[in-house]
């Protein structure tokens, strides 16, 4: 397989734009690598919550869409880093329907679900890293 | 007026962009809303089948929208919702508890009709009920509304 399909992209997200642009960004490169419509689907969904989230609560912040066709199994990753004001209870945000705005409360745990491999790293005052993969079936 | 409004006898149909930022939202909400007042729209349809893409965001504008629409006596019918979309929807653990979701605009002209003629509403399906059409599989406490 071509190195092509293996890529290393970083999108700053600050508006709702750049989440859009970013969510394209992924469903693109997930239909590429070969994943199907669903798990494309799921890939960019994840990719939305997660930058609309760094949008909403840190202002500023990056995706970085990283993919490797050669590995086996291949795989694509989203890593959403923000130096915002972190989380102070990890689990309690991770609940379904918990919200600190006016959200669902479904953005980090729907995304874990979506994802086959959710990491979140986060200090209160310094930022959050979040970084989930999914890997070619 | 936003472009993908059609008036169709006492219904309305909208066309949902692929994207909608949270502009075209608002956008997009007050003019659904000032056409069933122009129109005295009983129906609403939202056609989903350009929407590829459906977030959490995406699932509180179905939400509010549906609620102000019913404010004004309305109700709101989904369709053509893509099967992917289906399915991340409820894998987000996103529900639509008060509205109708059909397959296609086919769908959504016949449950108008019916309604209007007052006969049975059989053909209303939930999106947990048109997960399950599509037999997949899912965790249970995601309908938790
Ligand atoms: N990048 C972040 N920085 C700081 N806090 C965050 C960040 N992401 C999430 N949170 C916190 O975690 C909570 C849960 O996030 P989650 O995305 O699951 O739900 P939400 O954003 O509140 O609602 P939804 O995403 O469903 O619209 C948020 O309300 C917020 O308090
Ligand atoms: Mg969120």
């Amino acid at each position: 397989m071509s190195s092509e399909l293996s890529v290393d992209e970083i999108t700053a997200i600050e508006t709702v734009n750049d989440v859009s642009a970013a969510r394209r960004r992924g469903m693109t490169i997930a239909l590429e690598m070969g994943f199907d419509r669903a798990d494309a689907t799921r890939i960019a969904v994840a990719i939305s919550e997660l930058a609309r989230n760094i949008v909403v609560y840190a202002n500023q912040g990056m995706i970085r869409i990283t993919s490797d066709h050669n590995a086996e199994p291949p795989y694509i990753q989203v890593i959403a880093s923000d130096n915002g004001p972190g989380i102070d209870d990890v689990d309690l945000a991770m609940t379904d329907h918990w919200t600190s705005s006016r959200g669902l409360g479904l953005g980090l745990s729907g995304s874990r679900r979506l994802m086959d491999d959710f990491n979140i790293e986060t200090e209160v005052g310094r930022g959050t890293t979040i970084t989930v993969t999914k890997w070619l079936k | 007026m936003f472009t993908g409004i059609q008036k169709l006898e006492k219904m309305l149909l909208v066309s949902v962009p692929s994207d909608l930022l949270d502009d075209d939202v608002i956008r997009m909400r007050r003019d659904i809303l000032r056409a069933i007042r122009e129109y005295d729209s009983d129906i609403v349809v939202l056609d989903f089948h350009l929407v590829d893409i459906c977030d959490s965001f995406f699932g509180r504008f179905i939400y509010s929208t549906s609620k102000t629409v019913e404010l004004m006596g309305a109700r709101i019918i989904i369709a053509g919702l893509q099967d992917a979309v289906i399915e991340t929807m409820v894998e987000l653990g996103m529900t639509l508890p008060e509205v109708d979701v059909v397959i296609d605009l086919d769908e959504a002209m016949r449950l108008t009709r019916k309604r209007a003629n007052g006969t049975s509403t059989d053909v209303i399906t939930k999106i947990d009920e048109m997960a399950n059409a599509l037999s997949l599989e899912f965790d249970d406490n995601v309908f938790r509304a």
